[in-house]
């Protein structure tokens, strides 16, 4: 009796043991038929095996699906990290000279609940096992401030596409591991003051919200407009979550002045879209900055986004490579346009990523990182190179909304359309 | 100057409509009901986003849907009552405890309505425009739908004012508030005229919902802020008085809209720190009956 | 007050034992689990202090305070504020003092109304403050977001087992004291208790104090582990709601009711946002409603229910055993 069960311990052993070679053998064999397009020639390790590549590069990446949030990550975020994970793997995965490998990519993703503590806690967790090779952080300026600190200290290179704080990119040292793709407020302003220049305009009405990005914004701005001799005729602020704009933008209206400037988020955007029709304001410039740049802006208010001015800005006829081609991918995958700013920078993240663990050869996140410092990336926001890991390009700072897109109005270089310049009335509303 | 001043009256009046609107429903259900409905504000949402539905899918006009939406939402409020709040009356073993438990069911009703509307009408605002053109009123422009909204707030409060007062139901619901015991004495069916002013009150939740999703964009996550704005209203007209949030709400409004023009970072700061003087100063309210200290 | 609880019947001295053995095993549990254990054991002592001091005062009195998120909030903003400048002990005493006089003042000027007025009023604090403070950052400070120095897990966690287990020990002492005994007395019958000679107004204020202690530290030491505050998370209501949650849930007749009420609830929370994460809102809600209208005495009434039926069966066997035995 014991001696039967002995003998078919050891069979269940040797079985074991035959099964877990014949695996590491076929793991080997199996990601191979794919064009290596990497530089970094086989030099070093020549007679000796190479190590066997990991399944899949599995990316971390905590984000809100509920609780507020999503409006915003499920727009912009989402689905061009998604878009570019299926992109990668279509093309066979990302080559790791390490391995002489391509293997494709899994992006492993949990709930924040909108919640900034969770998102710390997952963050942690998540480097913590061991069980991600990398990370893409969530959605928010405040939710990116938060996982900087901890990205750094886990030597994680991480890149931020929804992202808006001049603290954040000023201390970066602070953070070594962490990114800005997303450009940032004080080029926006500058390309903001230098349109409102250019166009003729003599006066502003500023209105903008209680929050970090409006109080930034509202920052870089006034001082370039002092600078450039145009009047601030008008200057409000309202707390986050208000819904009825009609007062505020009474008082910009009687201010006369020839434009109005809101630094707003979508849920403030929008309705004042509305009520400022409701009202008959209709400045010569009618400027609001996040929301505008989404496609939803022009579908709500169809003929009236005509002329609208917002922050941004990219969009599928800027002259990048494969531009065209991200936003026909985004529609056939997600049955739903890229929005015109945060969209292409998410995407870029990924490419980011992909180009540094090629250009490293390993998939050591502090290998990486290092090339992340120094190579030359090739994305569809652009060709650039971090400085202190800020990213300084983007194709567009402020856009508008002509005959269906959104163009690149600012600095006359990167303009993709002339701008419309005064708007004009609102055109009377669609159906009763 | 005129002008400022009129634009001030005028926003603050419309502003106090709504606030009316918002706060007479909830005022009913605690007043008779003595059920502190924190879930009022999801109702609101609710029919707002209802309201949105049947206008961009179905074109139907919003002004027609208050007569699907308002009863639906009575139903809803009455049926809510005879189960869950009347099975609460008669487990609890007082008013104290009963106020506390149905307190905290309606807080269970807040999370599962919130995140049932977030899960039909996803996280996106939702909106639409209808009647937005404007209406001059002494020099100011105001849009047309605001307009409409504050005519429907008087008419409403003064129909309702003249049901609490003159007519027998009505009667019967001021006497249920005041004391429910004595008035089932008095042949008063309790239980039905509790589920009714909890209907009435869901009723008029989704009529002001209906003429919120006029002027506003909403969004699953709202409803709390009108919850808030509800309570303090009731709160400031006094606990238990429904005139008292008809008149505390076009009070208020009037104030706010004062402060708004003033600074509309101050409006959050003002309308709390009117409600905390309340609380400290007359508890009961500009109208409430006069509250003992314990 | 201890020396008598020490003389107390055994069925006190055995949740003394307990409750000892929990801090001992709590304060040397990071040796002997993983790292994201411990990291997931922060979130749960963050809220089990909260319910616990939450429970303390509002369980007996059955006034509900909607006042933690302010008493916490007030703490977290002092941890921005003055971390990098002393020692994070002392910010975290700090914290506690300060919510400790807040809540004075808010216990002065209202523990003297009618309960529902008392709830609207620690709701309407809270949002007050929140408001105010954002007020305040955008005009006069111009900041909104603060970062703030971050702590190590390990230094968190262990200060959150400090200030739990003195929470614990507080609501044992005050459970098996005359303190709470009169609070309970208050709770039923507020007249009567003031006819006995309890000074009813004093008692609910310093109590209600005392606990808002264990939530000013509790935010002090939390700030160090988000990072990253302003106002809408430091005063988020929902951090006043959810330990009302857990208190209800867990059953606020047993001291460990509470602590059970969030282990639970934290445990299903990070299950529905791993795997349903669009629906958790919705199964609190109907737990919630569950739980008032059919399960008023919580988890605790159901597991000594459970505990008591399994006592009898197992009474029962021993007869039917000793009668096989005998005959």
């Amino acid at each position: 009796m014991r001696f039967l069960t002995v003998l078919i311990a050891l069979a269940l052993v040797a079985a074991a043991c035959v099964e877990s070679t014949e695996d590491t053998t076929t793991t080997t064999a199996a990601p191979e038929p794919v064009t290596t397009q990497a530089e970094t020639p086989d030099t070093t390790s020549a007679p000796e095996p190479l190590p066997d590549p990991p399944a899949e590069i599995v990316i971390g990446n905590p984000i809100a699906l509920s609780g507020g949030n999503e409006a915003g990550s499920l727009l912009s975020q989402v689905p061009s990290y998604d878009l570019w994970a299926a992109d990668v793997n279509a093309a066979g995965g990302i080559y790791v000279a390490e391995f002489d490998a391509s293997i494709p990519v899994r992006i492993e993703r949990v709930d924040d609940t909108s919640d900034v503590g969770t998102a710390v806690q997952l963050t942690q967790q998540m480097l913590e096992s061991g069980e991600i090779d990398f990370y893409f952080p969530p959605w928010g300026t405040a939710f990116n401030f938060a996982i900087a600190p901890i990205v750094s200290e886990f030597q994680m290179p991480t890149a931020g596409c929804t992202v808006g704080s001049s603290e954040l990119v000023e201390n970066a040292a602070e953070y070594p591991y962490f990114y800005t793709l997303l450009n940032q407020a004080p080029a926006q302003a500058a390309g903001l003051v230098e349109l409102l220049q250019d166009v003729g305009v003599t006066s502003v009405a500023i209105i903008h919200h209680d929050d970090l990005f409006g109080i930034e914004f509202s920052a870089a701005v006034e001082p370039a407009l002092a600078e450039v001799e145009i009047e601030v005729a008008f200057k409000e602020t309202y707390p986050l979550g208000t819904a009825d704009f009609t007062q505020i933008l009474r008082g910009a209206q009687d201010s006369g002045a020839d434009a109005f400037l809101a630094f707003s988020y979508p849920p403030e955007t929008f309705p004042m879209t509305g009520q400022a029709i409701g009202i008959e304001f209709s400045p010569d410039l009618f400027m609001a900055a996040v929301g505008v740049a989404f496609p939803a802006y022009r579908d709500a208010f169809g003929p009236a986004a005509e002329g609208v001015v917002g922050t941004g800005v990219w969009n599928p006829n800027v002259d990048i490579e494969d531009a065209q081609g991200f936003f026909d991918r985004h529609v056939a995958m997600h049955d739903a346009e890229p929005d015109r700013w945060a969209s292409a920078a998410c995407y870029a993240t990924g490419q980011v990523l992909q180009q540094a663990i090629e250009a490293a050869g390993t998939l050591d996140p502090v290998k990486v990182k290092e090339a992340m410092d120094t190579i030359e990336f090739d994305t569809i926001i652009g060709t650039f190179s971090f400085d202190n890991q800020v990213n300084p390009v983007y194709p567009g700072q402020i856009g508008q909304w002509q005959d269906g897109e959104f163009e690149i109005i600012s600095h006359t270089a990167d303009r993709t359309a002339e701008p419309i310049f005064p708007k004009g009335a609102w055109p009377p509303p669609p159906e009763e | 100057m005129l002008e400022t001043a009129a634009e001030i009256i005028v926003t603050g009046l419309i502003l106090g409509g709504a606030y009316a609107l918002i706060a007479v429903g909830l005022s009913l259900q605690y007043g008779v009901g003595r059920v502190l409905n924190v879930a009022h504000g999801e109702f609101i949402i609710l029919a707002a986003l209802a309201t949105w539905s049947l206008y961009t899918v179905f074109g139907i006009n919003p002004v027609l849907s208050i007569a699907i939406i308002a009863p639906a939402l009575f139903a809803l409020g009455y049926v809510l009552d005879r189960t869950m709040f009347n099975y609460l009356r008669k487990t609890s073993e007082n008013d104290d405890h009963f106020e506390g438990r149905s307190l905290l069911a309606s807080f269970g009703l807040l999370f599962v309505i919130q995140n049932l509307m977030l899960l039909t009408w996803g996280a996106l605002l939702r909106g639409y425009s209808f009647l937005n053109t404007s209406v001059t009123i002494f020099g100011n422009r105001y849009g047309a739908n605001r307009l409409l909204a504050l005519g429907v707030s008087v008419g409403v409060s003064v129909i309702f004012y003249l049901y609490i007062k003159r007519t027998r139901t009505g009667k019967a619901i001021r006497a249920a508030a005041e004391s429910p015991d004595m008035a089932s004495t008095l042949g008063v069916n309790k239980k039905r005229v509790m589920a009714m002013c909890f209907g009435l009150g869901a009723g008029l939740a989704g009529l002001a919902g209906v003429l919120y999703s006029m002027m506003f964009d909403v969004q699953g996550s709202r409803g709390i802020e009108l919850t808030v704005v509800a309570i303090v209203v009731v709160v400031f007209g006094g606990l238990g008085s429904i005139t008292g949030s008809l008149i505390g709400g076009f009070a208020l409004g009037l104030v706010i809209s004062l402060v708004n023009w003033f600074d509309p970072s101050l409006s959050l700061v003002a309308f709390y720190l009117i409600f905390i003087l309340v609380l400290l100063i007359r508890p009961s309210g500009i109208m409430g009956r006069q509250i003992h200290a314990d | 007050m201890l020396i008598s609880t020490l003389r107390a019947e055994k069925k006190e001295r055995r949740a003394l034992i307990y409750i000892v053995v929990t801090i001992v095993l709590l304060a040397s549990a990071p040796s002997f689990i993983s790292e994201s254990l411990v990291i997931t054991m922060i979130t749960v002592l963050m809220y089990a202090t909260l319910t616990l001091s939450w429970t303390m005062f509002s369980g007996p009195t059955r006034l509900v305070s909607l006042a933690t998120a302010v008493l916490f909030g007030v703490g977290v903003y002092v941890s921005a504020v003055l971390r990098g400048s002393m020692p994070i002990e002392l910010i975290v005493l700090i914290g506690g003092a300060l919510a400790f006089i807040l809540a004075l003042a808010i216990g002065v000027l209202t523990l003297r109304l009618k309960g529902v007025y008392f709830i609207l009023f620690t709701f309407g604090v809270t949002a007050l403050v929140g408001n105010a403070t954002l007020w305040w950052e955008t005009h006069v400070t111009g900041t909104v977001g603060r970062h703030i120095e971050g702590a190590s897990n390990s230094v968190v966690y262990l200060l959150m087992v400090i200030i739990f287990s003195l929470a614990l020990l507080a609501a044992f002492i005050l459970r098996n004291s005359a303190a709470g005994m009169a609070l309970r007395g208050i709770g039923e019958n507020q007249t009567a208790a003031e006819h006995i000679g309890i000074h009813v107004t004093r008692l609910k204020v310093l109590i209600f104090a005392g606990t808002a202690i264990f939530m000013g530290a509790t935010g002090a030491v939390m700030a160090t582990r988000w990072r990253y505050v302003d106002p809408s998370l430091a005063f988020d209501p929902l951090i006043s709601f959810l330990p009302v949650v857990m208190a209800i849930f867990g059953g606020i007749s047993r001291l460990y009711g509470p602590i059970l009420g969030t282990i639970v609830l934290i445990v299903l929370r990070e299950f529905l946002i791993t795997e349903y994460p669009y629906v958790y809102l919705l199964i609190f809600g109907v737990t919630l409603i569950g739980v008032v209208l059919w399960l008023p005495g919580g988890l605790v009434e159901q597991a000594e229910k459970l505990i008591f039926r399994l006592k009898i069966e197992w009474i029962k066997l021993k007869m039917r055993w000793k009668r096989w035995r005998t005959a």
